[in-house]
């Protein structure tokens, strides 16, 4: 069985906006996976229905078979964390150290190994030297990072990140990035809803929604293979895709699957000449 | 000149001992008419050149000229309105400044407080909503109870109505998707293009001042490092890894193509005229 | 707005800010008391005394409270001209046309300005010398009994930490949301009642929905992490007593006890 079962879920927030209608799939344990769609597809809904936020009104979901609902939660959510989009509106704490310890204190730790886990998990993100921070003195990336070290603190298997870069700058979202594909070489179960294609290129696994539905599932080069499939819901293909369409329209098919292999590719045909 | 810095400083808490000068003699004309982009990294001083813009915040030191408005250190400002009216200013995030009863009413906001009588307000607004696509069925719906983009839209309905000359811009698509994002960016470039208003782009996003922007400013430390045409920025390897920028992907694929040694001008700006150039020599 | 120095933190160690903030707080209340019952100026001397050696233990600029007490200034001269009417006990001290000043309404505004001045720089070391967290967790221990009566200090006490982590976010939003208003022509400083009114909408509509906004996203981030209200939660921040709390309790006692020693022999 699979770790996380999703099965028929449906969701509305009223008659007029139904958020998601009829989503099934299913997640392996340590996969990393993206979920792509545009604004209003339904990402957050289903993220936040697997988090056990949002009330399942139809369907199941099932985590280590566990099904998801009032009476197992607490259970659950000692499994599952959620990195939420906006940095401000997740730091509960007064400063780093205390938004670390919020979780634990939740989950019951012993007050003498809190200050362990706390320093630990600040050096694995990276804020061994802010922990008397407050949230004002932070960019959005060290808060984001706070947030990840507060989960990873409560040793969760499954991480779900809202939107968890979009919020953020150039730099914030490269420290954020690789931070969660750290994650994922550590067993973590990575869900993680986004819009930045080199992202879903990284993941082992890319779960498209479009209008609250599911589009496909599949490997991402899979799900990148039909660009004008995509580009029919407003999403965006990876660059690398763009540039092959582009020199097939002009009658040159290139094999490579990377900026050097193409560039490469398109040499030796010069010098074939 | 649309705009004309000269010798600007911005000082935060000056005389305090946590004074913190956020830009350093800033000399700089921005050219009337075209896309220009203002990058650096957080904490360059973006957000404070811009807040000038509007007289939101007044220069520490030196001048700056905006149409035939002057601001100074220590010189009352007795143009605030109509400066305020003819550089539109976008904030980041810009659905947030939303709060009136309906959509039509925020949108004749700006223009009734610039003194446009309410049958010109009203007018302005309808155009401005039709211009950014706003259907005319949620006029008179509440600015609460519309999607994130329309939002957005409405919001940068509310700056357009006031008829700017100039309109500054703090990342405008941020938190959109793609295909909202792009809709939204070449609106503002086809405003350039046919009613010729001057287009300041804050941003950190490089694909987009790379594909839309005619020049480009970078802040480094409060202070301006390169002021030019945007591709001579982009192209010049020294000066993207000296201050780290992130490379567009194109530009990336060219300087791979250039170094295997094709020849490309500096017209291969998009892809698509990329892959022409390189279809001619394989030709 | 990031000039307010009254109720302010200054994060730096000295003997005042390691006292446990209960301490603190049971010392600002003794105190209190020991500022308002005497009449003596001998009491007010040996607690100035006290004030000031606090500060310097404390490592508290005179400025700070010279600038917490400015805005104070014209309460104060309004207060010495309702005195200089009023009061009419005590010697001359000088008269113009049918007016006289008396010596009791110079001493009775001298003394509020004393006592105020007093209380003012006791608050600024409590919260210059006592983060606000401390503080909150020290309010929650002053309110424990009325846990007999089911009132949930825990749950008021997280919940008034959460919104003292929030100010500095809630300014900052402020300003964001004031600059954009302006921009579209609003002007909070001039203008008629109506446009008076519309601009401040302008301000607080989108404060408040933001506000919402976060509030809900918070108790989402909350539960995720296995917040639930009213269960049973460790504590990571345990407020301990040392010798030196109760040291600087005796002190304020003391302090109390000489005024009221002044008041009924002096």
């Amino acid at each position: 069985m699979s770790l996380i079962e999703v099965k028929n879920v449906y969701y509305a927030y009223n008659e007029n906006s139904v958020a998601i209608d009829d989503v099934s799939f299913s997640l392996e344990e340590g996969t990393y996976t993206t979920v792509i769609g545009h604004n209003g597809s339904g990402k957050s809904t289903l993220a936040k229905m697997i988090a056990g936020l949002l009330e399942i009104q139809k369907g199941s979901i099932t985590i280590n078979g566990l099904a998801v609902n009032a009476e197992n939660i607490a259970r659950i959510r000692r499994d599952l964390g959620i990195v939420f989009q906006n940095p401000d509106n997740q730091f509960i704490g007064s400063t780093v150290r205390d938004d670390i310890a919020f979780g634990l204190e939740n989950k019951l730790v012993a007050v003498e190994n809190t200050e362990r886990i706390i320093e630990e998990y600040a050096a694995k993100v990276g804020l061994s030297d802010h922990l008397d921070y407050e949230p004002q003195n932070l960019s959005g990336g060290q808060k984001q990072r706070v947030a990840i070290a507060g989960i990873m603190a409560m040793k969760p298997k499954i991480i779900i990140f809202d939107e968890a870069t979009s919020m953020l700058d150039p730099k914030g979202k490269k420290e954020i990035k690789q931070l969660m594909y750290q994650l994922a070489e550590e067993e973590i179960t990575v869900i993680s809803i986004t819009h930045d294609i080199e992202e879903v290129m990284q993941s082992d696994n890319c779960i498209v929604l479009n209008k609250g539905k599911l589009f496909m599932q599949d490997k991402p080069e899979k799900v990148f293979a039909d660009a004008e499939k995509l580009r029919k819901i407003n999403l965006d293909i990876p660059f690398v895709m763009q540039v092959k369409e582009v020199f097939r329209n002009k009658k040159i098919k290139l094999k490579a699957n990377d900026l050097k292999g193409m560039a490469e590719e398109l040499w030796r045909l010069n010098s074939k000449r | 000149m649309a705009i004309k810095f000269k010798a600007l400083s911005y000082i935060y808490n000056k005389d305090m001992p946590y004074a913190h000068k956020a830009l350093d003699h800033i000399d700089l004309e921005i050219t009337e008419g075209v896309i220009t982009a203002i990058i650096g990294e957080t904490g360059s001083g973006k957000s404070t050149l811009v807040e000038h813009l509007n007289a939101l915040l007044l220069p520490s030191e030196g001048s700056l000229e905006i149409l035939d408005y002057e601001l100074a250190a220590d010189k009352k400002v007795r143009f605030l309105k109509p400066l305020r009216k003819d550089v539109g200013l976008v904030f980041q995030f810009s659905e947030y400044q939303l709060f009136e009863e309906t959509i039509l009413k925020d949108v004749t906001f700006g223009p009734l407080n610039f003194g446009y009588s309410p049958e010109e307000a009203t007018q302005r607004a309808k155009d401005a909503l039709a211009l950014l696509n706003i259907p005319e069925e949620l006029y008179e719906k509440s600015p609460l109870e519309i999607s994130g983009g329309q939002k957005r839209r409405v919001a940068i309905a509310g700056i357009i109505a006031c008829d700017p000359k100039i309109i500054v811009l703090d990342e405008p698509t941020a938190g959109l998707d793609p295909k909202g994002a792009k809709q939204l960016i070449e609106l503002f470039i086809d405003m350039n293009r046919t009613l010729h208003k001057t287009v300041i782009l804050v941003t950190h996003d490089n694909e987009m001042v790379y594909n839309y922007a005619d020049e480009t400013v970078l802040l480094h430390q409060g202070k301006v490092v390169y002021h030019g045409p945007t591709l001579k920025l982009f192209n010049d390897k020294k000066m993207t890894e000296e201050y780290r920028l992130l490379e567009p992907q194109i530009v990336t694929f060219r300087n791979l193509l250039i170094e295997k040694g094709f020849k490309l001008t500096d017209e291969a700006r998009t892809l698509d005229k990329l892959a022409e150039e390189i279809r001619k020599q394989l030709k | 707005m990031n000039n307010l120095v009254f109720g302010k933190y200054i994060p730096i160690d000295s003997f005042m800010h390691r006292l446990d903030p209960r301490a603190k707080l049971i010392g600002l209340f003794v105190m209190i008391f020991a500022i308002f019952l005497p009449k003596s100026w001998w009491a007010f001397l040996a607690i100035g005394v006290l004030v000031l050696l606090a500060l310097i233990s404390a490592k508290i600029g005179i400025r700070m409270i010279v600038q917490s007490f400015k805005p104070m200034i014209m309460m104060m001269i309004f207060l010495l001209v309702i005195n200089a009417l009023t009061v009419k006990t005590g010697d001359i001290l000088f008269t113009y046309g049918t007016f006289a000043l008396y010596s009791d309404a110079l001493y009775n505004t001298l003394f509020v300005i004393v006592r105020l001045l007093l209380m003012i720089s006791l608050t600024t070391l409590l919260t210059a010398t006592t983060k606000p967290l401390d503080l909150t967790l020290a309010i929650e221990w002053l309110l424990k009994p009325l846990e007999i009566v089911k009132f949930p200090t825990y749950e008021v006490a997280l919940m008034v930490s959460i919104a003292l982590r929030f100010i500095p976010t809630i300014i900052e939003e402020t300003i964001r949301i004031m600059n954009a208003q302006k921009s579209r022509g609003v002007d909070f400083e001039n203008g008629n009642l109506s446009s008076k009114i519309s601009s401040i909408l302008s301000l607080i509509v989108p404060l408040f929905s933001v506000a919402f906004e976060r509030a809900y996203e918070l108790a989402d981030a909350m539960e995720a992490r296995g917040y639930v209200p009213g269960a049973e939660r460790t504590r990571y921040h345990i407020l301990r007593f040392h010798l030196r709390d109760f040291f600087y309790i005796f002190i304020c006692i003391a302090a109390l006890a000489f005024s009221i020693f002044t008041r009924i022999y002096l």
